[in-house]
């Protein structure tokens, strides 16, 4: 686990426990991981880490065990220790054996996985990596290969998702301590195959699942009606409703974060939504520009100056400079607008990294 | 013993010797998956490592297929910088207080660089060229530059504060900014290789920050970065100068600081 190595800072936020939010995380997952206290002070993100997930929205077209291995790909190429560690886990859950996870680990496209798959994980490696961002012309061989659109939909969700988690995590950072112990428990060998027989019981195919007439409004609707059809379509919409709503921070404040990430990973339906909605909160249009640009203007109003730069930080970067980050605003913020902006940001990074949805017919 | 006894015997210490052999060879087998293991560990560490220094992607192809030959052309910023009076320097104080007051220098100025999104391509002698927007596309890359040569200059005087407590001789360091089209990709010989960008970009910025010494400022920067810049930022214009390999003399800008606080992280 090379991981271990990588430098994580103490954490950042308080752990604060609420019994209404753990009781709906533990109905969707079965369990509640321990990283869900340090969020409740903004319900909408501890609703999503559970919601947007493949237990919360059941999948339809990919297997759960690839789901669950673009997991620990992406949080390996993010470098969360928090989400990696805890991927590991459920890989040994999934009955796969140290040599085989590690083999992926070290280069999935050398280990033993079926070719179909390791396009998949490649394709979700690079939206996860935005570097360039993921085009339609990227998902062809998938396409060649007999994936469908809405499985490439499915999967590419899957690997935002999991950009979304490793951020909250990384950004926050969450303590991995705990799912590093247990990954490489001696127990859990013995342990997996009856936390098998749990977890599958909580798997469920995904119907097909259309939006509701209401949810083809609101904000990125365009982003959201990409996955219509699909069980996360309706989810998204109901986190991104409900983070807009939150009043921990000004929506004008939220929308700018957005538009500084989607400008960061050249994400212009990202940039085109959140610039019409940072305008729509009365930030004056003529200064849009010079914020993209510059991530400065005299329009800003404080906590504004504050999160231009830090969304801007989140984009990319090691652990612990992200971290640094989030300390230093520590000092500007209160403590539950901080895990509002980490809740924010990290929505940000999940869904500017998404325009090849739209792109997909 | 009869014949039977001693066939049966016989087949005993040879299955006692199987199974002997057998455990050593289970035990020998742990061992080497056990060194194998160490080994892709540290690879893995390496790998990641490596990704400070070269984009993730290229790292990869050379770890599967070996070097690329090719080189990408990439819209960069360029920050060159130089200790000013380092020769005098060198021939004054003891080699091992000199490489320790270099150490310290170059440990100061690769955390502004990389706290603003730059990474540092070349230590060459006393120098450094660093360069923004070459690993991944950065829109903000002649702003980030900006700001790392401002925080070069914070750091830097709080390092001098510290040299004088120990009686050493204070430094300076001059700076040139150029930003332009490089080609950037693997470059150089077998046994040594970096990734790194080439062209008159680089040239420009070095030649630029040579300019620091003749008009008397630490952070010179062109008409390129200038037109790019953040307004925010507090420039002085200094009159045209000739640059080795540029036909026309060379507008540069002095960078006095940026208005509305202190710089970005």
């Amino acid at each position: 686990m090379a991981l271990r190595d990588v430098e994580w800072q103490a954490c950042l936020l308080e752990p604060r426990r609420d019994p209404a939010q753990e009781a709906y995380v533990r109905r969707v997952l079965g369990t509640v991981p321990s990283s869900v206290p340090y969020f409740t002070a903004a319900p909408w993100v501890v609703r999503s880490m559970a919601s947007l997930g493949d237990l919360g929205a059941p999948l339809a077209h990919i297997e759960y065990v690839l789901a669950d291995l673009i997991a620990l790909v992406v949080s390996q190429d993010n470098s969360c220790r928090y989400c990696f560690a805890a991927q590991h886990v459920l890989m040994r859950v999934h009955g796969l054996p140290p040599e085989r996870i590690r083999q992926i680990e070290q280069d999935f496209l050398e280990a033993e996985i079926d070719p179909r798959s390791k396009l998949a994980l490649d394709f979700a490696r690079r939206i996860s990596r935005a570097s360039p961002m993921v085009s339609a012309a990227d998902a062809a061989p998938l396409r060649a290969a007999g994936w469908s659109v809405p499985a490439i939909k499915e999967l590419s969700w899957h690997a935002a998702y999991s950009v979304y988690m490793n951020r909250l995590m990384t950004e926050a950072a969450i303590p991995p301590d705990r799912a590093e112990r247990m990954s490489e428990h001696w127990a859990l060998g013995w342990i997996a195959p009856l936390a098998r027989l749990v977890m599958r019981r909580r798997w469920r195919r995904g119907q097909p699942t259309p939006l509701a007439p209401g949810a083809h409004e609101g904000p990125w609707s365009e982003l959201v009606r990409a996955f219509d059809g699909l069980s996360v379509a309706r989810e998204l919409r109901r986190t991104l409703d409900d983070a807009w709503t939150s009043p921990l921070l000004p929506r004008r404040a939220k929308a700018l974060a957005f538009a500084v990430v989607a400008r960061g990973l050249g994400c212009p339906l990202g940039e085109r939504e959140a610039t019409r909605l940072a305008i729509e909160e009365g930030f004056p249009a003529a200064e849009i520009e010079a914020v993209l640009r510059h991530l400065a203007s005299p329009a800003l109003d404080a906590v504004e100056a504050a999160l231009v730069p830090f969304a801007r930080g989140t984009i990319r970067g090691r652990p612990a400079q992200l971290q640094q980050r989030t300390q230093a605003l520590q000092e500007l913020l209160g403590p539950e607008q901080i895990v509002e902006v980490v809740g924010v940001t990290a929505l940000a990074n999940a869904l500017c990294r998404l325009g090849v949805v739209t792109q997909l017919t | 013993m009869t014949g039977g006894g001693l066939v049966v015997a016989g087949l005993a210490v040879l299955a006692a010797a199987l199974i002997v052999a057998l455990i050593g060879a289970h035990r020998s087998a742990g061992r080497v998956r056990g060194r194998l293991a160490t080994v892709t560990a540290d690879l893995e560490r390496l790998q990641h490592e490596f990704a400070r220094f070269a984009p993730i992607d290229l790292v990869e192809r050379v770890i599967a297929r070996g070097v690329p030959s090719g080189g990408e052309r990439k819209e960069v910023t360029v920050l060159f910088a130089d200790l000013v009076g380092f020769t005098p320097l060198a021939e004054s104080v003891d080699p091992s207080v000199l490489v320790r007051i270099l150490n310290g220098y170059f440990e100061r100025m690769s955390a502004a660089i990389t706290a603003h999104h730059g990474h540092i391509s070349t230590l060459i002698g006393d120098g450094i060229l660093a360069l923004f927007g070459a690993l991944e596309a950065n829109p903000w890359q002649t702003d980030d530059a900006a700001h790392a040569a401002l925080a070069m200059r914070e750091a830097m005087a709080r390092y001098n504060e510290e040299l004088a407590r120990e009686g050493l001789p204070a430094l300076a360091v001059g700076i040139g900014l150029h930003r332009g089209r490089g080609i950037a990709g693997l470059v150089g010989s077998h046994e040594l290789m970096q990734f790194t960008v080439v062209g008159s970009v680089v040239n420009v910025a070095a030649r630029v920050q040579a300019l620091t010494r003749e008009h008397h400022v630490d952070v010179l920067l062109t008409a390129d970065v200038q037109e790019a810049l953040d307004p925010g930022f507090t420039l002085r214009a200094l009159p045209p100068s000739p640059l080795k390999g540029v036909r026309e003399p060379v507008a540069t800008f002095a960078l006095l600081g940026r208005d509305g606080g202190p710089p970005r992280a």
